[in-house]
């Protein structure tokens, strides 16, 4: 029976919201589940990478050096891994243009969340048309926070957007409100 | 070595490289944040999780303090208080509310408004998103506007249906008329009646949304 004040569809939010808990055999259940499809579907005559390892059972140094290998290997990935300069992507993006208006500036850039707050080299660089900088980028909808470093050392907010609250670190910084234009 | 033994062995070192792999995968992993900081922050934001906050703002939070180059303690502070924030927001607001709203929330209360005062907004707009107005509030508010007539400023341009845009522009207007040195509860107050007149033809979000 519907609450007062509550229309049907909120209702149906909060019912589709709510975490389904799942009984503690659940995911053993499911696993079992799992391998027997997966062994009905695999064809009979490989035996995947278990009967490489019991192959390798009878000469303990291969799997040894085995092993080395896939640890030297993900090793060697994670110091080849660099952080990436795109900005983080999971939904809608929308271009967006950031204009700062600083014309003894030599630098400008746009750090926000939405670029991990320049860590990284992830700053987004302005150009500069006779000291009015700006730099357009694809930003992902919803609430961010950002702000411009200019000459690579003074953070300072954007003039003509909101002012965010939350400036825990002693520098200013502003809202914005990308929305998604899909919707 | 044995069959079992040597399969325990290959499944170890896969688990390890996985691990180890699946580590390097964030591109926001980096060197500067030092273990006890790291340790503390992921214990809060476990913590959210478990609760059903949204984590990322909180991850944001912590690389808005990397970038800015606060110290460890500085950034556990700020992960936790916005942590608090966004427990009571979501609270307040509602199983309903999104990410974008809680995040806003978050920012609006830190400027000093009430939850309550938010849980009431949103229980008025219903399914209209209030990322914006929170947002809104939370710079009216920082601009010298008391939060009661901050509040009724952006209670009654939701009320009277205003776009995302015309309430940006109130933000606009009243930030313009605070700098030529107008009283800002005036300002809002003003600029307020001055939005929610032009729409008298608007549906009331309240209304539009009622079975």
């Amino acid at each position: 029976m519907p609450e007062w004040g509550r229309t049907t569809l909120e209702m149906i939010v909060e019912e589709l919201q709510r975490p389904v808990v799942l009984d503690k055999s659940f995911e053993r259940r499911v696993m079992v589940r799992v391998r027997r499809l997966y062994a009905e579907r695999r064809p009979r005559r490989g035996r995947g990478w278990l009967t490489v390892a019991a192959s390798v059972a009878h000469r303990p140094a291969w799997a040894a050096a085995l092993a080395a290998g896939i640890v030297a290997i993900a090793t060697a990935g994670v110091m080849r891994a660099r952080p990436t300069r795109d900005i983080l992507v999971t939904g809608a993006v929308e271009p967006v243009t950031f204009v700062y208006v600083a014309p003894t500036a030599k630098s400008v850039a746009v750090v926000g969340d939405f670029n991990n707050w320049g860590l990284d080299d992830s700053a987004l660089a302005a150009t500069n048309l006779q000291g009015v900088w700006s730099v357009t980028a694809r930003i992902p909808a919803g609430v961010h926070r950002y702000a411009f470093v200019v000459d690579g050392k003074q953070w300072v907010a954007d003039p003509t957007a909101p002012r965010s609250s939350s400036d825990d670190f002693g520098m200013p910084s502003s809202a914005l409100v990308v929305e998604d234009s899909t919707k | 070595m044995s069959k079992s033994k040597t399969r325990s062995f290959v499944v170890a070192a896969l688990m390890s490289a996985y691990v180890v792999s699946a580590g390097a995968q964030d591109p926001r992993t980096g060197p500067k944040l030092d273990n006890p900081t790291k340790v503390a922050v992921l214990a809060i934001i476990d913590t959210a999780r478990a609760q059903g906050i949204p984590v990322e703002p909180l991850m944001e939070k912590m690389y808005e303090g990397l970038g800015k180059g606060a110290e460890g303690p500085k950034i556990v502070a700020a992960v936790r208080n916005l942590a608090l924030e966004m427990s009571i927001a979501h609270s307040a607001l509602g199983a309903v509310a999104t990410t974008d709203e809680i995040k806003a929330a978050a920012s609006a209360m830190h400027a000093g408004v009430p939850a309550v005062e938010l849980g009431k907004l949103k229980k008025q707009s219903r399914l209209r998103s209030l990322a914006t107005p929170f947002t809104v509030l939370a710079d009216i508010v920082s601009r010298g506007v008391p939060v009661g007539s901050a509040v009724n400023a952006v209670k009654s341009l939701v009320g009277a249906g205003a776009k995302d845009k015309e309430i940006n522009d109130f933000q606009r207007n009243v930030k313009e008329d605070i700098q030529q040195g107008a009283p800002p509860a005036a300002a809002a107050e003003t600029r307020a009646k001055v939005s929610s007149e032009k729409k008298p033809d608007k549906p009331d979000e309240m209304e539009k949304d009622k079975f």
